[in-house]
């Protein structure tokens, strides 16, 4: 049978009708890909800033570490982990982490010192571009430290005034030491801007009588993450060491991403739904106004399985129509947000769960945009449709045909 | 094809239906035999069976009891997909009302059945487009419906019930919504149709045009055969 001219011309008959449909098609697909693409580069913008900061895509302790921090829990082989995850393909650096004071003048706070190497730092975060007074740490400038925007504001210091740094070393003698501020950084995560001091990894074994080892070593995300693979590679990597990736460091963001994207699928859904009942209405139309035509059909012999192909086809037609508007209507907007973005700068600064939001919003676009909302229709659709067709595809000849 | 076999066999068939709570007995035991090449009338009043029987053996109902077999086969023990099967490829259907599919053209129309059987395009395309000649189409064949009179839309209905070479073509009242003229036209048609290329056909009508054509008269009373005149 003829069932694509068929159900080409068909579609046509009641050009309104099927203008509506394909409109209300349109408008979803639209709709869902917009709000798909702006939702996959907030959870990006999430997650890039959630990782790219401090905490990477991993990271590595000394078993125990993470239950119980200590200055004497490291890693002792830290530089050879590095390396040999350099060599597995992943770029990662070592930090020396410790606890103390920190006073200016009058006042005091409590502080998380960390030790890092500025070069590899640099090449795994992007914490040293965050600097929004002053600078970041240099290797030749040893006494400079580098603190967190709330810990700054505390101490009520700026760049050039002295600290005052205390803990207790290694050797278990008191540590103490004159130290400069050369940087304050911008918002960074809750713990790092209240208690966040920078200082060189030199700076840090002299002041903690550390000699040898690190506490921590962060691997950089790279930009495919399959997360379990990478947990393996890892974890082979450093045997006997204990390997946390980001999801189990930071639960909370993690349960907060998933939930987003439980709620864009619900959304979807939604949506879907009531599309599927625009089209339901729309074909059942269809159907009963064409009812004596579906008998005359059954009567010549066309069989209900043809029936039903010639329905699908003439909502396969109206999907692939409204396919197309919407990539016509989409893809401009689309480019336009994921080059410029929303601007989101009045929630710029502003931190929730340890994130701190980014001042502007962009889409990210991919495959998967088009597919996704794309597939979710011609399922929609497919279900919508079942009745119907089904009802035309089982109608009696005789019965059909007594209709006017 | 045998001629001495009926392609269309009737054994006491009856037909009941329900309306609401009151038995309807369209058919109350025919008997009647079809053999090749017959050229048969079903006449009577209205409500005395004749379309009840068409659809009977046109395997678009079925008996209530009795037998209805086209070509030896009993229509009652097929499944629905094979009285579908049966109905593309072994009878054509005329109707009165000529229900063509508006979408399509009369060349569409007509090659419909064929297409559904899956003939090759080019087979279909020579055969329809010899029927449309032969049934004075020639020349309309991109028409849609809307544009040929009601005539020239029974001839494509006649077309198309006659192209896939069917056993018999059923017409309900194949005369009843033409002019007197168009009528005679599509009855000459039909005849030339029956004697020159031996189609079996099957009228029901209560039009006296086509009784006096047909070459057998069988007329139903109150669903019942009341009597069956070869001529």
């Amino acid at each position: 049978m003829r069932t694509f001219q068929l159900a080409w011309r068909n579609i046509w008959r009641n050009r309104r009708r099927t203008l509506v449909t394909v409109g209300a098609m349109t408008i979803a697909l639209v709709c869902t890909t917009l709000y798909g693409a702006m939702v996959q580069g907030y959870l990006a913008t999430l997650e890039r800033d959630a990782l790219d900061a401090e905490m990477g895509v991993a990271q590595v302790f000394a078993p125990g570490y993470q239950e119980r921090p200590s200055i004497y829990a490291v890693i002792p082989d830290a530089d050879a982990l590095v390396a040999r995850l350099d060599a597995a393909g992943m770029t990662a650096c070592a930090r020396l982490l410790g606890g103390g004071l920190v006073a200016a003048g009058e006042s005091s706070a409590g502080a998380q010192f960390r030790g890092i190497d500025v070069q590899r730092d640099a090449a795994v975060l992007v914490v040293s571009r965050g600097v929004v007074d002053g600078a970041w740490l240099d290797e030749a400038d040893p006494a400079g430290v580098v603190l967190g925007r709330r810990l700054a504001h505390t101490l009520g210091v700026k760049p050039g005034d002295e600290l005052v740094l205390l803990s207790q070393a290694t050797d278990g003698s008191i540590a103490n030491q004159l130290a400069t501020v050369r940087g304050v950084l911008a918002s960074v995560g809750e713990a790092t801007d209240r208690a966040g001091v920078f200082l060189t990894a030199r700076a840090f074994r002299e002041f903690f009588a550390l000699e040898q080892g690190a506490h921590q070593v962060i691997v950089k995300r790279p930009d495919v993450v399959d997360l379990p693979a990478l947990e393996a590679r890892i974890t082979a990597a450093a045997p006997g060491q204990q390997v946390l990736t980001w999801r189990r460091l930071m639960p909370t963001v993690a349960t907060m991403i998933d939930s987003v994207r439980g709620l864009v699928a619900f959304m979807f859904f939604i949506v879907n739904v009531a599309i599927a009942i625009v089209i339901l209405n729309a074909m059942l139309m269809a159907v009963f106004e064409r009812i004596r035509e579906f008998g005359i059909l059954k009567a010549l012999g066309v069989g209900p399985l043809e029936v039903l192909r010639l329905i699908y086809a003439e909502s396969l037609f109206q999907v692939v129509i409204a396919l197309g508007a919407s990539l016509v209507l989409e893809t401009p907007l689309l480019v336009l947000l994921s080059a410029r973005g929303l601007d989101m700068s009045s929630l710029a600064g502003v931190s929730a769960v340890g994130i701190t939001m980014a001042s502007r919003w962009y889409a990210v676009v991919g495959v998967s945009t088009f597919t996704g909302p794309a597939a979710m229709m011609f399922f929609v659709v497919a279900a919508a449709v079942l009745y119907p067709a089904a009802k035309a595809a089982v109608i009696d000849p005789v019965e059909a045909m007594r209709h006017a | 094809m045998d001629p001495t076999q009926p392609i269309v066999e009737l054994v006491d068939v009856t037909r009941v239906y329900r309306q609401g709570s009151v038995d309807v007995h369209a058919l109350r035991g025919i008997t009647l035999q079809l053999l090749p090449g017959e050229f048969t009338a079903l006449c009577g009043p209205s409500g005395s069976g004749k379309t009840t029987a068409l659809n009977l053996v046109g395997a678009l109902d079925r008996a209530t009891s009795g037998t209805v077999r086209l070509e030896g086969r009993d229509l009652g023990t097929l499944t629905r997909r094979q009285l579908s099967i049966l109905r593309r490829d072994r009878i054509g259907f005329v109707f009165q009302a000529y229900n063509l599919l508006p979408v399509l053209t009369a060349y569409e129309n007509a090659e419909i059945v064929m297409a559904v059987q899956g003939v090759e395009p080019a087979r279909r395309r020579a055969r329809v487009m010899e029927l449309l000649e032969r049934v004075g189409l020639k020349g309309l064949e991109d028409r849609r419906p809307t544009e040929l009179s009601g005539g020239q839309q029974q001839r494509v209905a006649i077309a198309r019930a006659i192209a896939a070479g069917p056993a018999v073509v059923l017409a309900d009242e194949p005369t009843a919504n033409v002019d007197s003229e168009t009528a005679e036209n599509l009855l000459g048609l039909m005849e030339e149709l029956n004697v020159k290329h031996g189609v079996t056909f099957l009228f029901s009508t209560h039009d006296p045009r086509v009784m006096a054509r047909a070459k057998r008269l069988v007329k139903l009373v109150d669903g019942r055969v009341a009597s069956d005149e070869r001529r």
